[in-house]
């Protein structure tokens, strides 16, 4: 098991190199250059320069060839993406073009906040949709299941951007009952300890802003948990209904064993392989569709900075915050494969 | 006893079922089934009153401007204030919502349809030939090709930096040697210092006319080529280098690939398309694969391999109706998610180019006007959006009903 793992890790290291190199390659394949953006249509020529040398935009971006032919070896691996390779293995990100401050620092601050969003949004989805799959399952064709399903198939068919906007329109505007946007309400304090504000506040006692928290993040959960709600309920109840079938949970019936424990002793224990399995995917989907919600609810997470960096080329952000989230999905998708065995003793790793 | 005479045997008859394909009894099932029913007729209203509009109710997006009637609310009896109708209100340039909406829906459903058929394809054709040569021998011929493909592709980079690109068709014809010589030397070091040799004379001797530090590099390189190229390694490093490479593409987060691959093209309906094929490939291609995978694994391939049938028979006449199900599935599904994902670019602003419509960019354009109340604006495209990704939703799942035999009773 242990050496499942430490191979798996291992096989993380090449997929994270392909990203960096791709993301490497498409800032540099887009039009547009850095030190321009940042000082504008007018700025002169050696302004440019300068900026350019300062954060090594002038240098070739993979090898050197020119220097090599000086017999320059070490000015051959003197290039932007080695260069950034060598700072990323001692943990330092690099600094911002347009802002000069360092991105760990500022991912530090707003990784937690796209975080708390999807790991809060998850949960709902999972304690939602799992039962009501089971239900459905158990209740095959009643009007309950049937209500379900076409519910779980119009939420599956959301777009979430628009399910926002409709969200803030009526809670917000029209009833005033929850905030539009953003974590806390700028008058209430919280000392930061994981940035994540529901722990934080609930660590300090500060049960105002946990309950200011709360009322924030609900809007964007409900967008965000719509899609992978749904698609777990759906998932659940195929599951259950395919294992439902097998002698061992008929065997049970007959046996005598109450309904409620076939269901969840039996049935469930066994159906839920392919649950984990959608869970893990749905919550990559999730991190990707951060960049819609985090836009429409003003959340300061890394989705809508990263999309807004791509714009302003701001390259150290779009390769630092592509490079989390590519490494957040690949470690989850770890996460479900190892949690197999655990599910499903049959599963042997070797 | 009375013996049977042929009239009874014709009156039996109506026992033997007649023969229907796979399709035409998928077909039955399918529009047996109320919910695939119900995505059939949405689809089939949306395409057809937004291909009927594209040729036959004219729109000039670039004309269509009228400030007196900005933002005004449904009208169904026209009066002096809004002395039209409009079923669904008009917009900030006082445009009417439904006559953009029906028209949006060309462009909205075309980039579902054209994006997934381009990660169908790609994804589909890598998916395949991934899946047959991980369980089927690769024959000589497709080795050749394999190992020129792979020797010009790692030729590439002595090639760059030596700036000779002759030296990319030299090791792509050394990877087609390795293969017409597979048996010289077979399974000694010998044989991998002598092509690893050749290696380092192709990438160092040329670039000697470069420069001598040039040469030592690339001679190494050269040299690393051809010692891996004499390996022979067949089909399952294909198909592990396929499929790495599609693992790296599913670790980006979709959205923010999509809006880098627009970023790259330039922005426009066209480049959405192909930027969202993109991001979809590696799902069909890991769907092919393990469908291949499992096909393969069946007797009447063994049956047909052993018959002597050649390997572009084995895949279009054996394996492709095979896969075709899931894949079938899996478009449909895909066209939903694809017409999601081109809507959230539009809304972003790097989909179709104003005034263009498409529901999603009238969805970005109107939502800044939520807050003095014009919620038609933003109501209706939504709607449309909903309703399409609805149909290809109920479709797909009445398909998997349909095409899954398992679940046939």
């Amino acid at each position: 098991m242990v050496r499942y793992v430490i191979r798996r890790l291992i096989s993380i290291i090449p997929t994270i190199l392909g990203v960096t190199i791709v993301v490497f390659m498409f800032l540099r394949l887009i039009p547009g250059d850095p030190a321009v953006a940042m000082l504008g249509e007018h700025a002169t020529e050696e302004n440019v320069a300068r900026i350019r040398e300062q954060f090594g935009l002038n240098r070739p971006v993979f090898l050197d060839r020119e220097a090599l032919k000086q017999g320059d070896l070490k000015g051959f691996f003197n290039t932007q993406y080695l260069l950034y390779l060598g700072r990323l293995l001692r943990g330092d990100l690099g600094n911002s073009i347009h802002r000069r401050i360092p991105v760990a620092e500022t991912l530090a601050q707003r990784f937690p906040a796209t975080m708390e969003l999807a790991f809060f949004s998850m949960f709902i989805a999972i304690i939602i949709g799992v039962p009501v799959g089971i239900i459905s399952a158990a209740r095959r064709n009643s009007v309950l299941d049937s209500t379900t399903m076409v519910g779980s198939l119009v939420g599956v068919s959301m777009p979430i951007f628009w399910l926002g906007i409709m969200l803030i329109m009526l809670f917000a505007v029209t009833l005033q009952w929850l905030p539009a946007g953003g974590r806390l309400d700028s008058g209430i304090e919280l000392k930061t300890i994981t940035n994540f504000h529901l722990i934080d506040s609930l660590i300090t006692l500060n049960f105002a802003a946990f309950v200011n928290a709360l009322q924030h993040i609900i809007l964007p959960t409900i967008a965000l948990a719509t899609i992978p709600m749904a698609v777990i309920a759906r998932m659940t109840r195929s599951s259950m209904l395919d294992v439902m079938q097998e002698d061992y949970v008929r065997t049970a019936h007959a046996k005598g064993v109450a309904e409620r424990s076939v269901l969840y002793k039996h049935a469930l224990k066994n159906a839920f392989l392919p649950i984990i399995t959608i869970i893990g995917l749905q919550f990559g989907l999730l991190l990707a569709g951060a960049v819609l919600t985090e836009t429409i609810f003003s959340w300061p997470g890394i989705g809508k900075w990263v999309y807004d960096s791509i714009l302003s080329r701001d390259y150290p952000i779009v390769q630092g915050g592509t490079l989390l989230i590519a490494f957040i999905f690949v470690l989850i998708n770890l996460l479900v494969d190892i949690s197999y065995g655990y599910l499903d003793p049959r599963i042997h790793y070797d | 006893m009375a013996e049977a005479t042929p009239s009874d045997i014709v009156r039996i008859d109506y026992a033997v079922r007649e023969h229907r394909s796979l399709w035409v009894d998928a077909w039955r099932q399918l529009i047996s089934s109320r919910t695939a029913r119900a995505g059939l007729l949405i689809i089939s209203v949306l395409i057809l009153s937004t291909v009927l509009a594209h040729y036959f109710w004219e729109y000039n997006p670039k004309t269509d401007l009228d400030y007196t009637l900005k933002l005004k609310p449904p009208t169904l009896i026209p009066n002096e204030e809004v002395p039209s109708v409009h079923i669904f209100g008009t917009d900030k340039l006082g445009r009417d919502i439904f006559r953009r909406v029906v028209h949006g829906g060309w462009n909205t459903l075309r980039v579902g349809v054209i994006a997934v058929t381009i990660s169908l394809f790609v994804g589909g054709l890598l998916g395949m030939l991934a899946g047959f040569f991980e369980s089927i021998e690769m024959t000589r011929l497709e080795k050749i090709f394999l190992l020129t493909f792979l020797g010009g592709l790692m030729g590439f980079i002595p090639a760059w930096i030596a700036e000779q690109p002759v030296q990319i068709v030299l090791f792509a014809i050394l990877g087609a040697t390795t293969v017409i010589f597979e048996n010289f030397l077979i399974g000694k070091p010998a044989r991998t210092i002598l092509f690893g040799a050749i290696g380092l004379f192709i990438g160092g001797g040329l670039a000697l006319f470069t420069s001598p530090y040039t040469a030592i590099v690339t001679g190494i390189l050269g040299g690393l080529i051809g010692a891996a190229l004499s390996l022979q390694l067949g089909g399952s490093l294909y198909s592990n280098v396929t499929m790495r490479a599609m693992d790296i593409v599913l670790a980006f987060p979709s959205y923010l690939l999509a809006i880098a691959i627009v970023a790259f093209l330039g922005t426009g309906l066209e480049k959405g398309m192909i930027a969202i094929g993109i991001v979809g490939i590696p799902i069909y291609a890991r769907l092919v694969r393990s469908s291949v995978l499992s096909v393969t694994q069946k007797e009447y391939i063994l049956a047909a391999q052993s018959v002597g049938e050649d390997h572009g028979r084995i895949i279009f006449r054996h394996i492709f109706p095979n896969v075709l199900s899931p894949l079938t599935v899996q478009a449909t599904l895909g066209i939903g998610s694809a017409i999601l994902t081109a809507a959230a670019l539009g809304f972003l602003g790097l989909g179709a180019v104003p005034p263009e419509p498409e529901w999603g960019a009238m969805l970005g354009d109107s939502y800044k006007y939520l807050s003095s109340g014009a919620w038609w604006a933003v109501v209706f495209p939504g709607v449309m959006i909903m309703l399409a990704v609805l149909g290809f939703n109920l479709l797909g799942d009445g398909l998997r009903d349909a095409l899954d035999p398992k679940m046939r009773v």
